[in-house]
């Protein structure tokens, strides 16, 4: 009878253990990358399922583009990827251009490489210092934020603003660099390299930042090339593809750099790539300094009057290398002044897509230093 | 009670001391969120007007600055966390979305200002504001809270 | 070999190639096995009398481009089994145009809460009716027509 008690005790007691706990990782959490709702499967401490729960920023960018001009859609496009707008501006323009065969003087095209790149470290320097944030470390913030200051002034002395620009226009740039923005330029790329290496020793160095993320959340090269993923995330894993040598477009193919790739996919690989991104993009800045030709920076017969508008018939796509991946904006025309359909392809919504193979079987912990190494921000994934 | 003489020094006191130490509680929801984190960083120095404490839990916190665009999906949760709140507290509408509704007003799934939820203090308008605009609108919020002005 | 119904080349340079709707997963898996492993996304696009879903290809190992198009009625094959990164695009096509895909694991709305009427992207959506969300005590997204119940 004792024995019979006993084995029924045990018996509760393992039926209960096998139960799987769900655990909300909500929408307003500290990680400070914006609205990310992760619905996590947890036993014991192993996660067994991710899935994440987005759609808290949807702006509804593609249908108000499809009501007004095209010139208009051109700030909903800098509010998709806020960090680096001037790669999502690039990404329409380019397209629209060629809906309306547009020729854009070559000091324009050579004005707007230079910006994109000094915009690239930018966006990277974000990451950076919200990454150390979200590992606990406070010091790579401050130091991260202060020389992206020095970015931002160099935007605001050009553009007039600091975070949306609004500065690409269909045919060229709206207004042209003055000496002192190129002295500021010179200033801010002759001593970032020395201000990296002080910020790469301290993630490097760091034994506990090492530990947490060597061997923690690794993606294989078939699956990023299944899920659809571009960008460093696809570098770290192993597959040599930077749409900037594949398929170049602006000047590309007249600069020399060379594209960061390491094999193991994990967290460690990606911020190793990243730093190394943005070296090779001081490097573009300094070479373009130098080939930029006198001319016209924007072509007049685009700055037509409000009452007479743009008119474009066909579709195209046209991808460009954002920070984060491969973006483009698919347009269809139909011959008159507002677009049909503006389609957005956002990096990060199909980075974000491969988080359930990234998380599966890992512990708990590694959640954050995962989800931040995707780099993931919201404008875009929500639109 | 707190409208007897004798106890206007002590409310003095409570109000300069509520005032110049409020706590922020991080609630980025969009682009604004950058220049609110520039706002804390070295060179715009947010720590100095007694706010360097970010807490991450409502419950910790007495200031709420909502940056960013309101979509009505994330609108009950905003409301939520504004409950969990103990009292007193104030809250910063940072923004043009957050004001009014900003460049997507038009839109189906966005709400026209979050004072359509929460009930506001300060308004800071621009796209985005500046980080010197939110160092103001934190200066008058202290300078209305200090002065007794504001009844929570 | 599956034969196209037309061929034409689209402003950008890129090939489009328009197929029956029968015939779109035969399509995609002997593209697939060409070489194109990569899945960049999906497009609805309704054109007011029929509706048509967009694919684009890439190549990652020779980086050709296509673009793949099929006209339809509402309901189309779903190419998760192909290539993974389908799941999401096509949740976003159902949830915004309103073009079910069939065979897709969960086809659920990923952008809008659950519960909205309408597909938002169509051109006869009505605009000025507003529709109000608000959570229930489950966790669950809760949404009418009354301005009343919700923000």
């Amino acid at each position: 009878m004792a024995r019979i008690l006993f084995h029924l005790i045990l018996q509760r007691g393992i039926d209960m253990e096998d139960k799987v706990i769900e655990v909300n990782f909500g929408p307003q959490h500290p990680s400070t990358h914006g609205v990310l709702r992760i619905k996590v499967k947890l036993d014991g401490e192993i996660i067994v399922d991710a899935q994440p729960v987005i759609g808290y920023l949807h702006r509804n960018a593609e249908k108000l583009s499809e009501m007004g001009s095209y010139p208009k859609a051109t700030i909903y496009m800098d509010r998709l990827d806020y960090v680096s707008a001037l790669n999502m501006e690039l990404g329409y323009v380019l397209t629209v251009e060629k809906l309306m065969d547009a020729q854009v003087p070559e000091r324009a095209l050579w004005i707007r490489m230079m910006l994109v790149e000094l915009n690239r470290i930018a966006s990277h320097l974000i990451w950076l210092g919200t990454h150390g944030l979200d590992m606990g470390m406070l010091t790579p913030f401050f130091y991260c934020f202060r020389e992206r200051e020095r970015i931002l002034r160099i935007f605001d002395e050009i553009s007039g603003s600091r975070l949306l620009y609004n500065y690409f226009a269909i045919g060229g740039v709206y207004s042209d660099i003055t000496p002192k923005s190129i002295s500021m330029i010179k200033e801010f790329v002759d001593d970032y390299e020395k201000k990296l290496e002080e910020i790469q020793s301290i993630f490097a160095k760091s034994y506990i930042y090492v530990k947490r993320t060597k061997d923690v959340g690794k993606l294989s090269m078939e699956d990023s090339i299944s899920y659809g993923v571009t960008g460093p995330i696809l570098r770290a894993s192993g597959k040599k593809w930077d749409l900037r040598k594949n398929q170049p477009y602006l000047f590309y193919d007249k600069v020399n750099f060379d594209v960061p790739t390491r094999q193991e996919g994990d967290v460690y690989a990606r911020f190793l790539v990243r730093i190394e991104e943005m070296r090779q993009s001081v490097k573009i800045v300094r070479q373009v300094l130098d080939k930029i030709p006198d001319g016209e920076f924007y072509n007049k017969k685009f700055s037509k009057p409000m009452l007479v508008r743009l008119k474009a018939t066909g579709e195209s796509y046209i991808p460009t290398e954002s920070p984060k991946g491969e973006f483009g904006v698919y347009v269809i025309g139909d011959g008159s002044t507002i677009p049909y359909r503006v389609r957005i392809r956002s990096p990060s919504f199909a980075n974000l897509s491969s988080v359930p193979a990234m998380l599966k079987g890992y512990k708990i912990a590694d959640l954050t230093a995962t989800v931040s190494s995707i780099d993931p921000v919201f404008g875009e994934v929500d639109r | 009670m707190s409208d007897s003489i004798l106890m206007t020094t002590l409310d003095e006191a409570m109000n300069w001391g509520t005032g110049k130490s409020l706590w922020p509680f991080t609630f980025g929801l969009a682009c604004c969120a950058i220049e609110m984190m520039s706002a804390m960083g070295s060179d715009y120095d947010w720590a100095r007007f007694g706010s360097d404490v970010f807490r991450d839990s409502p419950r910790h916190s007495d200031l709420m600055i909502v940056s960013g665009t309101v979509t009505k999906k994330m609108a009950p949760r905003i409301r939520r966390l504004y409950d969990q709140m103990a009292f007193p507290k104030f809250v910063i509408s940072m923004g043009a979305c957050a004001s009014a509704g900003g460049p997507y007003v038009r839109g189906y799934s966005v709400v026209d200002g979050v004072d359509q939820v929460v009930p506001v203090d300060v308004y800071v308008y621009g796209c985005p504001p500046r980080p010197e605009a939110l160092i103001q609108a934190l200066k008058q919020l202290q300078d209305r809270i200090v002065a007794g002005k504001v009844k929570h | 070999m599956i034969q196209v119904e037309s061929e034409s080349v689209g402003k950008d340079g890129t090939k489009i190639v328009y197929v029956p709707k029968e015939n779109l997963l035969e399509f995609m898996k002997e593209k697939k096995e060409e070489g194109f492993d990569m899945l960049l996304m999906v497009t609805g696009v309704d054109y007011r009398d029929h509706l048509e879903v967009v694919y684009h290809l890439l190549s990652t190992s020779t980086g050709n481009r296509i673009v793949v198009k099929t006209k339809t009625e509402g309901e189309v094959d779903s190419v998760t089994s192909l290539w993974k990164g389908a799941d999401w695009h096509e949740r976003e096509t159902w949830d915004l145009v309103g073009i079910k895909f069939r065979g897709h694991p969960n086809l659920k709305r990923i952008l809008l809460a659950e519960g909205w009427v309408g597909h938002p992207l169509r051109k006869d959506y009505p605009m000025d009716k507003k529709q109000y969300v608000n959570l229930a005590e489950d966790g669950e997204d809760t949404v009418s027509f009354d301005p009343s119940e919700g923000y």
